[in-house]
């Protein structure tokens, strides 16, 4: 894929819950290798905006495309994206019920048909980037929140996705465990990772961000490089928003 | 106790068709407990109204009436149909183990329908969101993560539904299976000693029942293991 097709392209998108318009009117171009900050208060749509772009939630207005595949109820399609689209939650999400390295193996497996064992090196490798190949055999509650969000990572990571989706993944940690996610999300931003992250964090949007986002009322009020975005914010309500955030 | 002399055997064979019921019966029960709790969990409308259908059916009338009407009229049936490509045939039977051991996963499995539904509901929508967010297909999900996390779940109500096939067991014997039950009447018939033939049967019942109240909690150890935060 060259430079100049995107890599995601969202058209006039909208999103309805019932009355409630989630989404107005999303224009959003993300090229390969671009790190994509999204920020805005709650309820804004940002996490509904990233939900869409591997259909965790359907759009249903304007269109997405996810290279040169567009997002529609057509399964095979879909699973073609999903493979490619990796997802990190707020809450983790890894399976319970399975170790850590199986927690990384199953999609593997089960998408990829990748063989036993090279599932199973692949998990272990991905488990020493996020820095943790010792916790592989045991469950996910019997880690800390940091250390089940680096698994979480690793688990998507394993499915050698182009493009990353983080949807506020800081945001469910303990203080003193954030900056260990953080730490492995700028790692991956530096080999070059196609990012979309939801935070609040700011720090790691001033320094990894190519592009910050704000997002108010399911719209996209305001999008720059992050010098100019936190510098001269141009909207009187993106202003409101980061004097609020970024006080302490 | 001489009384039972002679009839030690005839125990021995009547427990094994209570197992390999139970066994049969247990396997049936979960298919059609997992068919319909996945069934009023769908969003499709007539798989909803069927499956409704079924547990109002099955929960709703009495277990001995619906093991006669199963094995009369499966006979019944079978023979009118038969009957149309060989006049001749005046009867067919049905084996009454298989009647009987369809009548009684039908019932329960209409009970655990109701236990696996609560249980799918009871499955955290995070990691079945992250399972289709890596790019499994529904059936992948079921099967790799739905079903997984319910089972514990569903495990202390499942244990009651295995209790109830065993006992349901000895309702079979009412059309003619050779279990304890059926055995100990023909011993009384020649003995005259019902007291000591139905404890017999009643040492069998609860012996096997113990067994799997044992198992059951045993499953249960092993399927909290990922809750315990010791390893």
């Amino acid at each position: 894929m060259t430079n100049a097709q995107p890599l995601i392209q969202m058209k006039s998108v909208g999103k309805h819950f019932g009355d409630f318009q989630a989404l107005k009117d999303i224009n959003l171009s993300v090229s390969k290798g671009e790190r994509i900050v999204v920020c805005g208060p709650s309820g804004s749509g940002k996490s509904t905006m990233i939900r869409c772009i591997n259909r965790l939630e359907r759009h249903d207005e304007g269109q997405i495309f996810i290279g040169e595949i567009e997002l529609t109820d057509d399964l095979k399609d879909l699973n073609a994206v999903r493979r490619e689209v990796g997802m990190v939650f707020q809450s983790f999400n890894l399976f319970p019920h399975m170790t850590i390295v199986k927690n990384l193996m199953l999609a593997q497996r089960l998408v990829r048909k990748t063989s036993k064992q090279e599932a199973h090196e692949v998990a272990m490798h991905y488990l020493e980037r996020v820095k943790i190949p010792e916790q592989a055999n045991k469950y996910p509650i019997q880690l800390s929140g940091g250390q089940q969000q680096r698994v979480a990572i690793a688990r998507a990571l394993c499915m050698k996705p182009e493009v990353m989706l983080f949807d506020e993944p800081t945001s469910a940690l303990d203080p003193e465990m954030i900056h260990e996610v953080l730490d492995v999300m700028v790692d991956l931003a530096k080999d070059g990772m196609t990012m979309i992250c939801v935070t609040h964090e700011m720090g790691f949007a001033r320094s990894v961000a190519d592009r910050v986002i704000f997002m108010d009322g399911g719209e996209i009020l305001e999008q720059a490089p992050p010098e100019e975005f936190f510098g001269n914010p141009q909207r009187a309500r993106t202003k409101l928003f980061l004097s609020q955030i970024l006080q302490h | 106790m001489e009384a039972l002399s002679g009839w030690w055997d005839d125990y021995f064979w009547g427990s094994v068709v209570v197992l390999q019921v139970f066994l049969a019966s247990l396997v049936l029960m979960v298919i059609f407990g997992l068919i319909g709790a996945a069934a009023k969990l769908s969003s499709n409308r007539v798989a909803q109204k069927i499956s409704g259908a079924y547990t109002v059916i099955f929960r709703g009338t009495p277990e001995i009436l619906v093991i006669l009407l199963l094995y009369f009229g499966s006979a019944i049936t079978l023979t009118a149909i038969a009957q149309v490509f060989d006049p001749e045939i005046k009867f067919v039977d049905v084996p009454p183990f298989w009647a009987g051991t369809f009548a009684i996963s039908l019932i329960v499995g209409s009970y655990a329908t109701e236990t696996f539904r609560g249980a799918f509901l009871g499955v955290k929508p995070g990691s079945i969101e992250a399972a289709y967010a890596l790019g499994m297909s529904s059936v992948q999900v079921f099967f790799y993560v739905r079903v997984p996390e319910m089972w514990r779940l569903a495990l202390p109500a499942f244990g009651n539904h295995m209790l109830s096939l065993v006992k349901d067991t000895a309702l079979i014997s009412i059309i003619g299976l050779n279990e304890t039950l059926f055995v100990a009447k023909q011993a009384i018939a020649t003995t005259g000693q019902p007291f000591t033939m139905y404890i017999v049967v009643g040492l069998i019942y609860l012996s096997v029942s113990t067994v799997i109240t044992l198992t059951v909690m045993a499953l249960e150890h092993y399927g909290n293991r990922h809750m315990r935060i010791a390893a």
